[in-house]
């Protein structure tokens, strides 16, 4: 099924025609896809009218890219754009500095707590974040950190690093249990100092786990939504999600549809565009055992 | 070992300190506080009143919390059911010999990095609309609109199964990669059909595949939120009510649906969740035992 030897051609003709079913409805589902997301494409390309008068992808004025720049300078999609961004590059700079190295203990080094650390950390994969949500509201609210100022923005970016240490850290863990141990030895042999050692041979053979799962956060961080939700109050401090979300509300009221959908494909756009080009890394990533939603 | 002592200090001591405030800290906290009255969720614990069970039985003698917990149940079932068929049925197709496998799955896989705010507003606006909907001619048949109460909860699975369709079947398509081709060329010699090798070698192999996926997928309903926020059109909309909308209207949410300030209450619907997971994960261990094949 998986490994097809090599058939006589009409036996692989055959076998293709068997297989015609499964090509009809995977096509379909895929160009169902294509539908979805073309649809709204177009429609930001279209004005309001012509998407209720369902002439959407037939462009009878033209492109209307304006429908962009207006979305980007008076819908607020620039600033949730750039508090994304800030939020998510920030975050996944972070996790990597803090999870890579902890990943790499608990990979190398027998102490007790190791498997006490790494099942608490599986363990929180499968935390639902109503468990923790309330404790770190109450924290967050009697230190007065949601002000809307800078101290409100690190609190946003504290928590995304938060819940986001297991995983990575796990992800990262069975990356270094991959990695030989003859790199460390010749190190040691040589009088490399353990702490030098990582940061200088092992840090860097880490590289492909490191964006494997760096992008799985940025992923992540840019369409988080219940925690930005409670812990972002106002438009400045939103991120893209919870800023769509309340954009949406308000257009359905000011009536600009074609805006609407324009920051729609704005806010898809970076984890769109990451994927185009990333996609085999990213499934890879995923099928490699590294297991998140 | 003991040279390196402060350096495994250094190195935990971070990615700890954060694992403690994001997790251990607030899971212990929220057991506690659910058996607890506690009136405004920044309370202190010197004004928390101890009732025991009180807010779990209160919780289930609240019928909106019945219909938001029976909403949760119907998502994870049917859309479970639904979910995994498709996923399955997608991953068999995919490594069965088929061409452009890669670029198929990707595709497949891509609704899963799409914001979940853009995926609902393109279902709800384009796909359920009224005026000019994808669907709009199955609901025309039957004189009914996709987006109306009784039909919003239909809606809303097929829009979310739709965008998880792709994570569970990358799952399925490594669990049937690392299942070995000749296994399959065994049972062709032998005369064994297609179906008859998917019965007999790719399911009883799948056990543990199985068991991942319906973990996650566990976990993904028990956070059911934004879709359900996206559906709704007031506040508090039955139709698609789940529990973590009833814990965010409850405790963060604007007043007028909120009947008794009770931050015990929600402390007590998160464990209500996570005891609905642990469950979940128990069963699958239970049932789906696939240490007894080796492969």
């Amino acid at each position: 099924m998986s490994k097809q030897r090599k058939l006589p051609s009409h036996d692989r003709l055959r076998q293709q025609a068997a297989l015609l079913p499964g090509y009809v409805i995977i096509i379909a589902w895929v160009i169902f896809t294509f539908i979805l997301l073309g649809w709204v494409f177009c429609a930001s390309l279209s004005t309001t009218q012509e998407i209720f008068q369902g002439q959407v992808g037939l462009f009878p004025s033209g492109l209307h890219f304006e429908n962009y720049a207006k979305a980007w300078s008076s819908q607020n999609v620039s600033t949730i754009f750039a508090n994304s961004l800030v939020y998510s590059l920030i975050s996944c700079a972070a996790l990597i500095l803090i999870c890579a190295p902890c990943a790499y203990v608990l990979s190398r080094f027998k102490f007790t707590g190791n498997m006490a650390i790494q099942n608490g950390f599986v363990a929180a994969m499968g935390v639902p974040v109503a468990m923790i949500v309330l404790p770190l509201f109450c924290v967050i609210a009697q230190m007065h950190l949601v002000d809307n100022g800078i101290r409100n923005r690190l609190v946003l970016i504290f928590l995304y690093i938060g819940i986001n240490v297991p995983y990575t850290t796990i992800f990262l863990l069975t990356f270094f249990s991959n990695l030989s141990r003859s790199f460390e030895e010749a190190a040691a042999i040589d009088g490399c100092p353990p702490t030098k050692t990582f940061w200088q041979i092992m840090f860097p053979m880490a590289q492909p786990g490191i964006i494997t799962v760096t992008i799985f956060n940025f992923i992540n961080i840019w369409n988080e939504y219940f925690l930005s939700l409670i812990f972002a109050n106002s438009d400045t401090m939103r991120p893209v999600a919870v800023g769509l979300f309340s954009m949406i509300n308000s257009m359905k009221y000011t009536g600009d549809w074609s805006g609407m959908f324009a920051a729609v494909v704005i806010v898809f756009l970076p984890t769109f565009l990451l994927y185009i080009f990333l996609s085999e890394k990213i499934i890879a990533g995923i099928t490699a055992g590294g297991v998140k939603g | 070992m003991k040279r390196n002592k402060g350096m495994i200090v250094a190195f935990l001591t971070p990615a700890l300190i954060f694992f403690v405030a994001t997790f251990v800290y607030p899971i212990i906290r929220t057991v506690m506080m659910s058996f607890f009255k506690i009136e405004n969720v920044v309370d202190s614990i010197g004004k928390w009143q101890f009732t025991g069970l009180a807010n779990y039985i209160k919780l289930l003698q609240t019928p909106i919390f019945h219909t938001a917990l029976l909403n949760l149940l119907k998502i994870w079932l049917y859309g479970g059911i639904i979910v995994m068929t498709l996923a399955l049925l997608f991953a068999v197709i995919l490594t069965n010999g088929i061409k452009g496998k890669k670029f198929f799955r990707a595709v497949i896989y891509l609704p899963n990095i799409v914001s979940a705010v853009a995926l609902a507003v393109m279902w709800q606006q384009f796909v359920f609309s009224n005026q000019f909907g994808l669907f709009k001619p199955f609901a025309d048949m039957g004189g009914w609109a996709w987006l109306d109460p009784e039909h919003k909860f239909l809606s809303l699975l097929i829009a979310y199964c739709f965008g998880m369709v792709g994570y569970h079947m990358l799952i399925f398509l490594s669990g049937i990669e690392r299942i070995g081709g000749e296994y399959y060329e065994a049972s062709r010699i032998d005369g064994a059909s297609r179906v008859a090798q998917f019965r007999y070698i790719t399911l009883p192999l799948l056990k543990g595949v199985f068991k991942t996926n319906i973990t996650m997928w566990s976990i993904t309903s028990v956070g059911f939120f934004v879709w359900s926020q996206l559906f709704s059109t007031v506040t508090t909309d039955t139709t698609v009510i789940t529990p973590m909308v009833y814990l965010y209207n409850q405790t963060f949410g604007s007043g007028n649906s909120v009947t008794e300030r009770n931050a015990g209450l929600g402390a007590a619907i998160g464990i209500i969740l996570a005891i609905f997971v642990v469950i979940v994960f128990w069963v699958c261990n239970r049932t789906l035992k696939d240490d007894e094949l080796e492969f």
